[in-house]
């Protein structure tokens, strides 16, 4: 290889076949049997210098030939080898060696067609019995049946770990769903610093270590400035350690241990579920062995520890979910306490936010976009908007590497790296989003732990400080990961959103077949009236005016009776026929064209001055513009005008009437005034309402219904009407139409 | 001396029928009022059957159809008759006190010639049932006989 230190790429790492590296650590010898027929197919070559003969001669020569007392002490386990990935530790052995007697602390595993037997010899300062390890292993057992909290649960497992092994300082790492690691539990001496609360990259601890550390659970390297022991063989295929207890290590990771100033670790694997969870991890700042024995009573206290704490979990995920319960029973009370339920969780936004743990949240629909907390700029919310509606309308979708899959995110990174969403409303495209910052940026690093490193020449070896830089590399625009509990009680709230929304559509849906009802009934109501109401009025008026023809000695008494009789019916009638306009116009739909109001004005003087040839009316008639408008229904409204134009000034010696136009501010108005009785204008609100008269109905006849209908149709045309006057000064009159492209219609 | 065509009145409201005929009466038209009082009656009378199988009146000059009537209505009636090629060319008025657009429109989809809201005021009343017949008996120009009616 090459010197490329400088661009040499952490996934190497991954490569690397570190579970064949035809070498062990010298802390122990090993020796591969064949299981088909006992012979010596590996062994180490340091068992020349304890058991004094080289290990070439005993290659392919029976095991019992050539160790016959070791050979019988393996022989039931020879006969019932482990499977793979069990390696058994067996017990402490006394065997003769060429010098002298000497004790071994002895597992055996299982590799191919072969049975590994490692044997190691015990550390100095003597045998820790099980009978030694048992009160602290019983005490542990004790103290985390009181344990409530994770936290207080790891920090037992890293106190006793330490006191069972003696390290300087021993760790609880805890792996995320990327694999970075977090320091979670700490337990020390001074000779080492502090790595609580540190986080490491996944990079750290590759792909296939992770692998045999799921596998293997407990390994240890006693001195990292150690000199691997080959392993010799006759055959050319590489012995696999994956299950071995004194597998020699990478030099990457060797030297990661010597930056770190830790020239002794151990690490215990903390499963769940079949998964790895985390580790224990211990280092001592001089080269130190641990017992097997001890390092088996540190993966019993593991085990136990990794149950205690799989039952933590789910205690602490169940108690997430109560807390988050009531977060979000609060929030529906806030949701139902407003008119729009949008607004309960806008006005809120701290419980909206503790729902997921966020440190900003937006509400979006179509038309708003409110940013609560930490959030993007209102622009980067309706630009993410867009982007989800395009791409996640799934009901919940989580990312804590939003810039990974959308980069305008990385323009926010320190605000949203984290996105949690919900959409509300497929329909009319709503979300509710809640934003976590860059993770890089939570991250205690407590300073230096790591002195930089000197490049040796020719090193290919990966140096811890440039690691971590490379780490924050990696892990930039990321979040911390939405949990589950987090995402369930967002997932709750939709549900609660959606049957809200769902509920107010089936209201409204119901609101509106009431109105198509009643509408029905309005339109029967209005059909019956116009056949059965009209004719009897009709027949009174009819046969009252028979009468009085027939009846020609009627009394002037009886004939004023009779009028009497005629005009009241009359009016009545008249009333049923305004009425079924008003309500029909509601109903029928506009036909505009052009109309030419000139023309129409004339038309409708001409009729109302042969009406009333008996009375003077001075007309002034302006300029007056044409207008885009149904034709039947505007000539309804100039009828009205000018008909209550004539009728109140009809006290007037000389009637004036004026009629004129202008166009302004994209509509035209048109006005006509009198100089009749007028009004008062505390009136004026109550002028254009149904059924509204100022006037005595023996003063002025009408049904109260004209200006009624004049509005209601400027209005459905987009107009406006008004109206101003003064008590038996005259009054005007103005409805105002807006212009229409003549060309679009 | 061309004959002189009857006016078929179709109505049913005894009320309407007496001011009705009373504005005709009062219009001085020489041409006989046939009165039936139902569409199906109306029907009998153009197809000649029923009780007016063997009548020796001529077709009418002008059929005044109310809207509203018992059995078959108006409607009904008209669509018969626009629908028959011997009836279609005789005018059909439909008299009606619904100011309802939706009779209106389906009035002239079938081919109604005139249709009249019958006026609440008195004088209006008498001037329109007068200026309908007046046009249709007297100044109407019915289309020239075809050989075989």
């Amino acid at each position: 290889m090459t010197q490329q230190t400088h661009d040499l790429d952490l996934t190497a790492c991954e490569r690397e076949p570190i579970h064949i590296p035809g070498s062990i650590q010298p802390h122990g010898i090993l020796l591969a049997i064949r299981l088909s027929d006992r012979t010596i197919a590996y062994a180490s070559a340091n068992t020349a210098e304890i058991f004094g003969f080289d290990p070439a001669d005993a290659l392919g020569r029976p095991f019992d030939e050539v160790m016959p007392a070791l050979s019988a002490e393996f022989a039931a386990q020879l006969d019932d080898p482990p499977a793979a990935g069990n390696a058994r530790f067996v017990r402490t052995i006394q065997v003769h060696t060429a010098q002298q007697e000497r004790f071994f602390e002895t597992a055996v595993s299982r590799s191919g067609d072969c049975a590994i037997l490692e044997l190691e010899e015990p550390p100095q300062g003597g045998i820790s019995s099980i009978d030694a390890l048992y009160p602290t292993l019983r005490r542990f057992v004790e103290q985390l049946q009181g344990a409530s909290t994770i936290e207080t649960l790891c920090h037992l497992a890293a106190q006793d770990i330490r006191r069972m092994t003696g390290f300087d300082r021993v760790l609880i790492y805890q792996f995320d769903e990327q694999w970075n690691g977090t320091v979670i539990a700490e337990d020390r001496n001074e000779v080492l610093p502090s790595y609580l609360d540190l986080r490491f990259p996944a990079s750290d601890i590759p792909a296939q270590a992770r692998e045999l550390y799921r596998r293997n659970r407990l390994r240890i390297i006693p001195d990292a400035d150690y000199t691997p022991v080959p392993i010799q063989s006759r055959d050319p295929a590489p012995l696999d350690l994956s299950d071995s207890v004194l597998r020699s290590v990478s030099p990457v990771h060797l030297e990661y241990m010597r930056n770190m100033g830790t020239l002794a670790s151990m690490s215990i694997s903390i499963l769940r579920d079949g998964q790895l969870w985390g580790l224990i991890s211990c280092h001592n700042k001089e080269p130190k062995r641990v017992s097997l024995q001890v390092r088996n009573a540190c993966d019993f206290l593991t085990q136990i520890f990794s149950l205690q704490l799989e039952a933590r979990e789910n205690t602490t995920l169940a108690e997430n979910r109560v807390r988050l319960g009531a977060v979000q029973t609060r929030l529906l009370a806030h949701m139902a306490a407003e008119e729009r339920f949008i607004a309960g969780l806008v006005n809120h936004p701290d419980d909206l936010m503790m729902l997921s743990g966020a440190q900003g949240a937006a509400v979006l629909t179509q038309d708003h976009c409110w940013c609560l907390g930490e959030a993007p700029t209102m622009d980067q919310v309706r630009a993410l908007f867009d982007w989800l509606s395009d791409n996640h309308q799934e009901d919940v979708f989580a990312t804590d590497h939003l810039a990974a899959i959308y980069p305008a995110a990385e323009a926010f990174a320190d605000k949203a790296s984290g996105l949690l969403s919900i959409s509300i409303s497929k329909v009319h495209s709503s979300y509710v989003l809640w934003f976590r910052p860059e993770v890089v940026q939570t991250v205690k690093w407590g300073g230096n732990p790591q002195k930089p490193v000197q490049e040796e020449a020719g090193s290919l070896r990966l140096h811890p400080r440039r690691s971590f830089e490379t780490w924050k590399e990696t892990v930039r625009s990321r979040s911390l990961a939405w949990d589950r509990s987090e995402i369930e009680a967002v997932k709750e709230l939709r549900n609660a959103i959606v049957g809200i929304v769902l509920r107010r559509a089936e209201e409204l849906a119901s609101l509106s077949e009431e109105l198509r009802r009643s509408n029905k009934e309005l339109e029967a109501f209005s059909y019956s009236v116009s056949h059965d109401l009209r004719a009897p009025f009709r027949h009174i008026v009819g046969y009252s005016e028979l009468l009085k023809k027939e009846a020609s000695d009627l009394s002037e008494k009886g004939r004023r009776y009779v009028d009497t009789i005629i005009e009241s019916a009359y009016t009545a009638g008249t009333l049923v026929d305004n009425l079924l306009r008003f309500s029909q116009m509601g109903r029928t739909a506009l036909k505009p064209r052009t109309v030419d109001v000139a023309g129409l004005v004339g038309e409708i003087r001409h009729k109302l001055s042969a009406e009333h040839a008996d009375r003077r009316i001075q007309w002034v008639v302006g300029d007056l513009l044409p207008v885009n408008a149904d034709p039947v229904l505007i000539r309804l409204v100039f009828e009205n005008l000018l008909d209550n134009a004539v009728k109140y000034t009809r006290t007037r010696e000389k009637a004036r009437i004026e009629i004129g136009s202008s166009r302004k501010n994209g509509e035209t108005v048109y006005f006509v005034r009198d100089n009749g009785v007028g009004f008062d204008m505390k009136y004026i609100d109550k002028l254009f309402g149904v059924f509204q008269r100022l006037h005595r109905m023996e003063e002025f006849e009408g049904t109260g219904i004209g200006l009624a209908n004049v509005r209601r149709i400027v209005e459905r045309h987009g107009g406006r009407a008004w109206a101003e006057g003064a008590l038996d000064r005259g009054a005007t009159f103005s409805v105002a139409l807006p212009d229409h492209d003549e060309g679009a219609a | 001396m061309p004959e002189l065509k009857p006016i078929l009145l179709v109505e049913d409201n005894p009320k309407d029928l007496e001011l009705t005929l009373a504005a005709l009466e009062q219009s001085q038209l020489a041409n006989e009022v046939v009165v039936v009082r139902d569409g199906e009656e109306a029907l009998d009378f153009l197809y000649r059957r029923g009780p007016h199988e063997s009548r020796n009146t001529s077709d009418p000059a002008v059929v005044l159809l109310d809207l509203k009537l018992p059995k078959i209505d108006g409607l009904e009636v008209l669509e018969k008759v626009k629908a028959d090629p011997r009836l279609r060319q005789t005018p059909v008025v439909m008299l009606t006190s619904s100011r309802e657009e939706s009779d209106l429109v389906r009035s002239y989809e079938l081919g109604v010639n005139a249709f009249v809201v019958k006026p609440v005021g008195f004088r209006e009343f008498f001037d329109a049932i007068q200026d309908l017949g007046v046009f249709w008996a007297i100044l109407n120009e019915p289309p020239p006989r075809r050989n075989g009616t």
